[in-house]
């Protein structure tokens, strides 16, 4: 079975290429495919027959129960049947349909039709719930772009959503059906659910699983009230409606029921919640049914009744129902298809859809006529065809069943009106006289003809010739719905039974509709309000609203005013603060025995808050520039003076380094800032401030007072110079035991550089002559060439030595840039370029390949190390010792380099322009 | 000193906060930068500040002896550089919008998304 799924799904993807390069002929060509698959299902029949049932399985994630299984039954194998005969037709007929069609459209819809019938076939064949899920929402987004093929017209864009809406809603509560099964008898086997149906029965969660089961039924087969979907999803273009209203898309709900039925009935009112819902469907569609203007309206309509009978079945008890249900569901398959087949030629032939303008076709497609004939006979319940088995059957369950008489009358005027409907579809267009002439385009070919009557004649045949189709498909599917064998007999001649007298009365009512069809037709069409007040309207209704409440939504939430946004992002982060020590539990706590305060820290760091307030209350955005400054030179000061040089050097040279590039942005805009706050604001903001640094104040103390020795920190002092070789440990961490982390930051630092070149586009010389002209002092000038080089000559060293003293590639980067800052404050951008020579995105990416490179030839020693485990190689002699964290650690100062200088350029260009 | 220097870490962030939320674009990317050094002041007085001797290994010895902690200034210098890539990038993206549209004011600057909103509502009446 799974090689049978995979042929479709392979053939799907690739035979529909094919129809690109044939014109004639290639319907002929698609429907092997179905074909093929159709006789290897018939291969597999002799397991079906003995009621013997076919598994395949394979483990997929069984973490999570999913596996891959498939299970061969009964049911399943009529469906399969059905599915690709069918579908085998409809590729044929689609060939003669879209002959008209580009041959790349016409290939997409094969495609599309083809990748249905694997969805579909990997849906009735799956028994992992799971699985069988997948599958269920592959035919709803399949059947979205089938009825949306003709997506330039707005109207099949509304069916296709309106369809993908409902019947995706409905997937999603079978996706919560099954979660609940999975959890009550921890398994998602299909088998196994059905199997423990009174475990499921007897759970809590019974009902919410019946009710989930019973949403994604009624949405799939439109019922009431989801059902107007379907009409409008007869905007796809006919062999696809033949496709999906007949045989597929919609009795995969009832295929649901069917298969769940155990479940329904264990439960007091699932039942009876079937049998009521499927009565108003039936009602309401027999209704729409007559009022239907358009042939294939008049056929949608009759499916959703069909459907309604369908469910009803499922909802009656005893075995009668369930043979009723397989005979009805066999035998609408084939006429149904063979009906919407007519439906297609007509529209094809003459363009024209609406039932009353339409008469005496006969003539130009007899064939066609004929094809009707015999499937509204079917349909109509007339002796000797298929149609009047199934309806004998239906009444037989009817009358068998524990039910009161509502349904069994609703039963009988519904195919009253389905009688009616299939004297007028087949008497209105092809027999009666029309009222105007009807001009027809084209006679029958042998695409559009074939199916049909094709359909029209199994259905004929079978019921006259009913043992192999019984034995093969129709007596396992019933066994394996109802739970044990049920004896089937299809023979036309029941005798005289109650049944008869049924079927009597339906028919008689049935020609009644047909003499007064039009009487009926106008009368309803002008009842108005029908549309006003119908289901759809008011969907369509909720599904505006729900936009226009989203997009109110939205613009409430995304407002576009940054200091909002940050403003929730501040008051979050405070807020979660506050939050986790309120929830720690114990009182807030105070550092016992800290450091004693020393006078010359706390003179510098008032200076430090000094340029802070400064930063934060000047209104001139450079003093803002200059306080932020001060504040990060005395960090730099403090980190000095606590034992951290490395942090002091790399603290100096972002500080020197932020007000060059600051100062060359700052030269573009005004620096004076216009008023962008109210006095209110001004307030809150200062005391959102307030909150946040005092709740940050309070962690931090609270913090301070818990803290203890770090074990990683001894850890990485005792092994700094064993392991790394390298006798500064910040350095050690940086490029050994935190390399790959510091690998990820180069690599962050190096995005922001390609930020940088697409942001600050390189723009072709800003008018060389204006920055020769810019008063540098002369000394400076002079002076620049000296500091670059002494810088560079200093970056150089700090990278060097910096595993074993302050320094490294970070702050080595840093002081480089530096180098190029001076150089082009006093000579000018070009110059400063020119001097670097290579651009500066290429010493951004020679650095990240050193960096990763570095990582490598640890990882080929061979002992299983991993990437990034630094080599170390002692030459002997002067030469010092030598190890692969100098590629890394020049990967690093290459990158910093390369970045900072990128934007130093760029934005001095900018700037100046 | 740990409770003064968290005073201080906490005063620096607040005013950073407080220049953040203005919606002079250059303003903010100011608050920013003094933001992040204001929290690496917070994560350096989280180390501790046990000793004033940098965390180098004396020549001859084995291991490290008494000093600061090496972690924090490790994720600190880090955080540095970071921090400094983000105030460029801001500053880059900044001068763009002044270019573009001659004002530093956020609300000046709409959102593409916003356009599409506006588009979307149009379409549901």
């Amino acid at each position: 079975m799974l090689v049978l799924l995979l042929i479709a799904l392979i053939g799907a993807c690739l035979l529909p290429l094919a129809a690109r390069y044939i014109g004639k002929g290639a319907g002929l060509l698609m429907a092997l495919l179905p074909f093929g698959l159709l006789a290897g299902f018939v291969g597999l029949a002799p397991i079906v027959e003995r009621g013997w049932v076919r598994g395949e399985g394979y483990s997929w994630a069984p973490a999570m129960g999913l596996d891959f299984t498939l299970r061969l039954d009964g049911f399943s194998f009529l469906f399969c049947l059905l599915i690709t005969g069918i579908g085998g037709l409809v590729m044929i007929y689609s060939g003669g349909y879209l002959s008209d069609k580009g041959r790349g459209e016409r290939s997409r819809f094969f495609t599309l039709i083809l990748l249905f019938m694997t969805a579909m076939l990997g849906t009735v064949l799956a028994d992992n719930l799971l699985v069988m899920i997948m599958f269920w929402e592959a035919t709803s987004i399949l059947s979205f772009l089938i009825i949306g093929f003709e997506h330039k017209s707005s109207r099949s864009r509304r069916a296709a959503n309106m369809a993908l809406q409902i019947t995706a809603a409905g997937g999603l509560a079978l996706v919560a059906a099954t979660l609940m099964i999975g959890h009550v008898i921890g398994t998602y086997s299909m088998a196994e659910a059905v199997l423990r149906a009174d475990e499921i029965g007897a759970h809590p969660l019974a009902p919410a699983i019946v009710i989930a089961i019973m949403l994604a039924a009624f949405t799939k087969s439109a019922q009431f009230p989801f059902h107007f979907w379907l009409p409008n999803a007869m905007q796809a273009p006919t062999p696809a409606s033949a496709f999906l209203h007949s045989a597929t898309m919609v009795k995969l709900g009832i295929y649901l029921l069917a298969r769940f039925e155990p479940v329904i009935a264990e439960t007091s009112w699932g039942r009876a919640t079937l049998v009521a819902v499927a009565c108003i469907t039936m009602a309401m569609a027999a209704i729409q049914a007559l009022r239907a203007e358009s042939f294939k309206a008049a056929l949608a309509y009759s499916t959703v009744a069909s459907l309604g009978i369908l469910v009803m079945l499922v909802g009656l008890d005893g075995p009668r129902a369930t043979v009723a249900m397989i005979g009805f569901l066999f035998a609408h398959a084939l006429y149904k298809a063979a009906l919407f087949f007519c439906a297609g030629s007509v529209l094809h032939a003459t363009g024209k859809g609406v039932l009353r303008s339409l008469g005496g076709l006969w003539r130009p497609l007899p064939l066609t006529a004929a094809a009707c004939l015999g499937a509204s006979l079917s349909m109509a319940g007339i002796p000797p065809f298929l149609g009047f088995v199934s309806k004998e059957f239906l009444f037989e369950a009817q009358l068998a069943s524990s039910w009161e008489l509502v349904p069994l009358t609703i039963a009988v005027l519904v195919n009253a009106v389905m009688v009616g409907v299939a004297g007028v579809i087949t008497l209105r267009p092809f027999f009666l006289k029309p009222r105007e002439k009807v001009e027809v385009h084209h006679g029958e070919t042998f695409s559009l003809v074939a199916p049909p009557l094709l359909l029209a004649l199994l259905g004929l045949t079978l019921s006259l010739n009913p043992d192999w189709i019984t034995r093969v498909a129709l007596r396992p599917a019933v066994a394996a719905v109802y739970g044990q064998a049920v004896e089937v007999q299809l023979s036309v001649w029941h005798g005289l039974t109650p049944m008869l007298a049924l079927s009597a009365v339906v028919v008689s009512i049935g020609l009644l509709i047909i003499r007064f069809w039009r009487n009926i037709h106008l009368m309803l069409r002008n009842r108005v309000r029908m549309e006003q007040y119908s289901i759809e309207n008011v969907w369509e209704y909720s599904v505006r609203s729900l936009v226009r409440f989203s997009i109110r939504m939205t613009k409430r939430i995304e407002h576009g005013d940054l200091r909002g946004y940050l403003i929730a992002m501040i008051l979050g982060v405070t807020g979660f603060c506050i939050w986790a020590m309120a929830t720690s539990g114990g009182a807030l706590r105070f550092p016992v025995n800290d450091t004693p305060l020393r006078l010359p820290e706390i003179l510098l760091m008032l200076l430090g808050l000094g340029g802070a307030f400064v930063a934060a209350r000047s209104s001139n955005v450079l003093s803002s520039m200059l306080g932020v400054g001060l504040t990060g030179f005395t960090i730099a000061i403090t980190f000095m003076l606590n034992g951290a040089p490395d942090l002091a050097l790399t603290q100096f040279a972002v500080e020197a380094l932020v007000v060059v590039l600051l100062t060359a942005m700052l030269l573009g805009v005004p620096l004076v800032c216009v008023r962008t706050r109210s006095d209110k604001e001004h307030q809150v903001d200062g005391l959102i401030a307030l909150g946040f640094g005092l709740t940050a104040f309070i962690a931090q103390v609270d913090m301070a007072a818990g803290r203890e020795a770090s074990s990683v920190s001894e850890w990485i002092g005792q092994m700094s110079l064993v392991a790394g070789y390298g006798y500064n440990v910040v350095n050690v961490i940086l490029v050994d035991f935190r390399g790959f982390d510091t690998m990820g930051e180069v690599s962050v630092i190096a995005m922001a550089a390609l930020l940088g070149t697409s942001l600050l586009a390189s723009r072709k010389s800003t008018r060389a002559e204006n920055e020769a002209e810019r008063g540098v002092h002369y000394s400076f000038s002079v002076a620049s060439a000296v500091l670059f080089w002494m810088l560079i000559i200093a970056s150089l060293i700090i990278l060097y030595r910096g595993h074993n003293l302050p320094g490294g590639g970070f702050v080595g980067g840093l002081t480089a840039a530096l180098a190029f800052a001076v150089l082009s404050l006093a000579r000018g951008t070009r110059a400063a370029e020119a001097y670097l020579r290579v651009s500066p995105p290429v010493l951004v990416g020679a650095g990240l390949l050193l960096t990763v490179g570095a990582g490598i030839p640890g990882m080929l020693k061979g002992n299983g190390s991993a990437f990034l485990t630094q080599l170390w190689w002692e030459p002997g002699g002067f030469l010092p010792k030598l190890g692969t964290t100098m590629i890394f650690d020049f990967g690093v100062y290459l990158v910093v380099l390369g970045a900072v200088v990128t934007f130093l350029f760029g934005l001095q260009k900018e700037g100046a322009r | 000193m740990t409770v003064f220097y968290a005073f201080c870490a906490s005063c620096i962030m607040g005013f950073a906060i407080y220049m953040l939320l203005s919606r002079n674009l250059v303003r903010t990317l100011l608050g920013l930068s003094l933001l992040s050094t204001g929290a690496n002041l917070a994560l350096f007085a989280a180390g501790g500040f046990g000793s004033d001797l940098p965390p180098i290994i004396a020549q001859g010895a084995e291991a490290l002896g008494v000093s600061a902690d090496p972690l924090v200034q490790a994720l600190i210098l880090t955080a540095i550089v970071i921090g400094f890539a983000l105030t460029i990038v801001l500053a880059s993206i900044t001068l763009r919008i002044w270019r573009a549209t001659g004002s530093l004011d956020a609300r000046d600057v709409t959102l593409p998304d916003q356009k599409n909103l506006a588009d979307m509502e149009r379409s549901v009446e």
